[in-house]
């Protein structure tokens, strides 16, 4: 027998000498009479001594008794299984169900998400009348449904049979902590934990953190952990997907990185890879012949957005067992064209000694004839002309050598970022590094880093430098981890101003920001590029939804011979089309993230709908545009499901509807499963079980429940000492 | 001097007059005066005839009898005599106990006053003892009437210092008074009752007529406690820490048996025997015994 108040026990133990010290302490408080006719008395005293002697006593132990078994009932013991029989055994209980993507993993007949919904089933069908369930759906995070134990175990099973499965990872660390909380928050008998998951190992990646929490609470506790995963040797998966081109024009090829990976432990053969854009038929495909086991191999697929605005691009591979990794989607914006203002601070005699002369064809990379058509539309301006330019013209400003520009130039420039605007400096001989400096950086935030000081002398040749040949992070760059892409080591470069990086301190989250306190605009400064030595090369900067991008050497020729080099034009056209997408960066999220995007103002307050993948049309969610940060936004975090969401206004002129898309995550396609050791090490701290073709869970937890609680019972016989105690006394407090 | 006035209840006393005690006492008494006496002999008022024996007294021939019927017949009288009163009054330790204000010793010493004032107001003569294991105090006969005085003034000074014995004193005192006469005894008995009977016999042995007023306090009767109590007795009994509750049914009982043998062993020596409850008003409880006396004695 155990206690699960054990300290009231000791209590109630202590307690039992009440009755007797108040005894002892009544029969020294009594009245005192001075008597006459004591001779009767003594004869009746005499006659009742011994009856009232024995009445004392057996009150006394009535008290005592009662005392006793308050306490007991109090410290809620707990008798074994042969007691059970006797009082029941009510169980409270948490029910944990894995539905991450993995559990997606059919073997041709079911799922592993449909067995443990079984299992969930069984585990309710197991509990006697009386017992409570809650339910937590778990993946990355824990969902909690029924969150507090509802007797109402019908409802328990309609949740379980409703439960979606998602396409999120696996992490079930929050939902056995929530768990083990809420069942703590009770004082029960039997508090039980159903975990029904598929053993995936990734999904214990907190497993010794998960041992020893169930360790601690396993006197009160019992975990029953029901693997529902069979052994599963092939899986292929589309692990990324991600648009390979700067930008996004219309009607314009673009290149698209699908990398696929098998997860397997056998090679695979023959992967048809295919690419479509929303739900056209696929624009291209390629077949992969072989990919060993392990392995992940990256195919660039070709589309055309055929029209501005926001689509969905797919990749995807033949349908396996699990279906949630075989198509990847991501959203993006395709844009007509992209404006670009040429600043140029030398223009020099010739046109080739202008500063933006390389820019210039690097944006533009065809024939003169031909230029009309294309969608990079560069007007170049000299720096006297900047004064009057009308930034909102422009997708991006190019500053090449700009000495320096007046202050109202300078709020327009500010006011052109804060709104989306994109903006490239490149220093020169002429550059004011005191007024980018003092002004631009430190004043007004907008760029990423100081001009510190030179190195290099741009009038030789023997001396130089060069930029870093590998380990590319930045999205801009990263095509060159690629060595089919060519290589940017073998510009050199004579001279550059060191990029001193601004310092930036971490914005309070997301939790502290209020509706109407104004966000930061100033983004975090990140390094771009690097020269060899590792010194930056290039860094960007947001500052409000406009992006700032600073080189640390020219555009021409003077300084550096990059612009003559074959990825200059790559780069440039990298670097404006992370401008031009730095408002649309949101729109490709992990599956579970939270969607935001700014609104115009004349949204807020206005409904957006929200239609979901795999939804019927039907069913679509709203979400009220709210200030979030000085800012009306777009807010939704039900993202469950990969695939693209479709967000619209109704009732907005113009029409708004904006499309986003969320990709699962990769490492639930990992089917890495639990080792031995592993399962020994959860086997000591729980009842673990696997899911096997005559499965029952029923006798295997009836066998497992090893108590039940009889307070009840206790206090029922406590309820008759009380009366009896009371009749009693009032019996022999009787003239007799 | 001692107070005196409340031992003389003005109410008892006039209800007790009221009552007529002269015409309802009938004793023995060497008075003649307005009491009849029960021994008929040769004295004023005739009362019967019966049939001459030898050895009469001539004199009380009754000659017209004899004339008209030639039988002899003795003419009898009966004699208005006065008589003497005895007052015992317990005077022992028990009798200290009362519940309220008032104790038994009180109310026996209200009971002999107001018997003594009326006898001696009817030129009968009293005498007092006071008495607990030995006879305490004495006060001798007289028919004066500031003997009254005299008896107030013992009776007021006496307080109580001992256990009982009445049954030594009722044999002493028969041993004693030569002359007939009414003895009452005022007590709680709380003795040997066997030896108070055999002392009451000896009274009557000795042609006495006793009354036996039985004074007990109303809690003595009831026995009304409540909790735990411990009972310390007036005459040097070892205390007892009882709940009374608990044991009232049965002290009742013995106290009920106790009365019972000393009314029976009463009735068996032709004794009135009467209970007093202190609760009650003393001239309710004497006019009620006088009722019942001139009831049963005016024949």
């Amino acid at each position: 027998m155990s206690f699960l108040n054990p300290f009231l026990l000791y209590a109630g133990i202590a307690a039992v000498s009440l009755p007797i010290i108040i005894h002892l302490l009544n029969r020294r408080k009594f009245q005192r009479v001075v008597w006459a006719a004591m001779r009767f008395l003594k004869v009746s005293v005499e006659q009742n001594q011994r009856r009232m002697q024995i009445e004392d006593i057996l009150l006394l132990v009535l008290r005592c008794l009662l005392i006793l078994l308050l306490g007991l009932a109090l410290s809620r013991p707990v008798l074994s299984r042969l007691a059970k029989s006797l009082f029941g055994s009510q169980v409270t209980a948490v029910l944990i169900l894995d539905n991450s993507y993995s559990m997606g993993m059919s073997d041709g007949t079911m799922t592993r998400f449909d067995k443990a919904k079984k299992a969930a089933e069984q585990a309710l069908d197991t509990m006697p009348a009386g017992s409570a369930a809650a339910v937590i759906l778990a993946s990355d995070i824990a969902q909690p449904v029924i969150p507090e134990p509802t007797f109402d175990l019908n409802l328990a099973r309609r949740t379980l049979r409703d439960a979606p499965l998602t396409d999120r990872a696996t992490d079930l660390a929050p939902a056995i902590e929530r768990a083990i909380d809420t069942l703590q928050r009770r004082l029960l008998l039997r508090g039980e934990i159903y975990l029904l998951t598929d053993g995936q190992s990734s999904a214990w990646r907190q497993l010794g953190h998960i041992q020893k929490s169930l360790d601690a609470v396993k006197n009160k506790i019992r975990a029953h952990i029901v693997l529902v995963g069979e052994h599963e040797d092939h899986n292929l998966g589309v692990s990324e997907l991600r648009l390979a081109s700067g930008l996004t024009p219309v009607k314009q090829p673009l290149r698209f990185e699908v990398r696929v990976t098998n997860y397997g432990k056998d090679d695979a053969r023959d992967i048809r890879v295919t690419l479509n854009v929303d739900s056209d038929p696929p624009s291209d495909e390629f077949t992969i012949d072989s990919l060993p086991a392990g392995a992940t191999k990256a195919v660039s697929l070709f589309a055309k957005l055929r029209s501005e605005g926001f689509h969905s691009v797919t990749a995807r591979i033949s349908e396996e067992r699990l279906p949630a990794d075989d198509k990847r989607t991501i959203a993006l914006r395709a844009i007509k064209e992209a404006r670009v203002l040429l600043v140029d601070g030398e223009p020099g005699a010739e046109p080739r000694d202008s500063e933006t002369f390389f820019l210039r064809h690097a944006l533009v990379p065809i024939a003169p004839d031909e230029a009309a058509n294309y969608f990079i539309k560069p007007t170049v301006i000299t720096g006297t002309e900047l004064a009057s330019a009308r930034f909102d013209d422009f997708d991006a400003v190019i500053l090449a050598n700009v000495a320096e520009f007046p202050e109202t130039t300078t709020r327009n420039l500010e006011n052109y970022l804060r709104r989306g605007g994109g903006l490239v400096i490149f220093p020169g001989a002429k550059v004011n590094t005191a007024f980018y400096n003092d002004t631009l950086a430190k004043k007004l935030k907008l760029l990423p880093a100081t001009f510190g000081a030179p190195r290099g002398q741009a009038d030789q040749d023997e001396k130089f430098f060069t930029l870093q040949e590998k380990n590319f992070e930045h999205p801009i760059v990263s095509i060159w981890n690629d060595p089919a892409s060519g290589t940017l080591s073998s510009a050199r470069f004579f001279r550059a101003l060191d990029l001193v990086p601004m310092p930036f301190t971490q914005p309070p989250t997301n939790k502290t920001t209020t509706a109407t306190a104004p966000a930061p605009d100033a983004g975090e400064p990140r390094v771009i590029l690097r020269y060899a030595d590792g010194k930056p090369a290039a860094m960007e900067r947001d500052f409000g939804l406009g992006r700032a991008v600073m080189f640390s050497s020219t555009a021409s020729t003077r300084w550096n011979d990059l612009p003559v080099r074959l990825s200059f034009v790559p780069l440039i056209h990298r670097t404006i089309g992370s401008l031009i997408q730095r408002r649309d960066e949101g729109l490709n999220l992990r599956v579970g993230e939270k969607f935001t995007r700014r609104a115009a103002p004349e949204l807020l307050g206005k409904d957006a709908q929200v239609f979901k993948p795999r939804a019927t049309d039907a069913v679509r969610d709203l979400r009220r545009i709210e200030m979030l940060g000085g800012w009306p936004m777009f807010q939704y975090d039900q993202t469950d499901f990969s695939g693209v969401y479709e967000l619209s206004v109704a009732g907005a002129e113009p029409p708004v509807s904006i499309r986003f898309a969320a990709q699962p995550d990769a490492t639930e396609s990992l089917l890495d499963e639990l080792s031995a050791e592993q399962k020994k090490m959860l086997a000591s701290v729980s009842h673990l079980v696997e899911w096997g073709p005559k499965f029952s869970l029923k006798d295997q937890v009836a066998r497992e429940r090893s108590g039940s609680e009889f307070w009840l019972p206790l206090m029922f016989a406590a309820l008759l000492v009380a009366v009896a105690e009371s009749a009693l006394g009032q019996w022999f407090s009787r003239s007799k | 001097m001692p107070d005196l006035a409340p031992l003389l209840d003005p109410a008892t006393i006039s209800r007790a007059e009221s009552l007529g005690l002269a015409a309802r006492f009938i004793v023995e008494g060497y008075m003649a005066g307005e009491h009849k006496s029960p021994y008929r002999g040769f004295a004023i008022e005739f009362a019967q005839h019966r049939e001459y024996t030898h050895g009469d007294d001539t004199r009380h021939l009754d000659w017209k009898v004899l004339g008209r019927t030639d039988r002899y017949f003795i003419k009898q009288y009966e004699q208005e005599t006065n008589y003497v009163a005895r007052i015992l009054l317990d005077g022992s330790e028990s009798m200290r106990y009362g519940s309220g204000p008032l104790t038994k010793l009180h109310y026996g010493k209200m009971i002999a006053a107001c018997l003594a004032y009326l006898i001696l107001h009817q030129r009968d003569a009293v005498a007092l003892a006071i008495f607990d294991t030995v006879l305490r105090d004495y006060a001798p006969r007289s028919d004066a009437k500031d003997t009254i005085h005299r008896i107030m003034a013992r009776l007021a000074a006496f307080e109580p210092k001992e256990p009982t014995n009445i049954g030594t004193v009722l044999h002493d005192l028969a041993h004693q008074i030569r002359r007939k006469g009414i003895v009452i005894l005022i007590s709680d008995f709380f003795d040997d009752e066997q030896k108070v009977l055999e002392g009451i016999q000896h009274l009557r042995f000795g042609g006495h007529e006793v009354i036996v007023f039985h004074v007990l306090d109303p809690w003595e009767l009831e026995f009304p406690f409540t909790g735990l109590v411990e009972f310390e007795g007036l005459e040097a009994v070892p205390k007892i820490l009882t709940r009374p509750a608990e044991i009232r049914k049965s002290y009742r009982r013995e106290l009920e048996a106790f009365r019972t043998r000393l009314r029976d062993g009463c009735e068996r020596n032709q004794c009135h025997y009467v209970l007093v409850n202190t609760a009650q008003p003393l001239h309710e409880v004497l006019s009620g015994y006088l009722a019942f006396r001139l009831r049963t004695t005016a024949k």
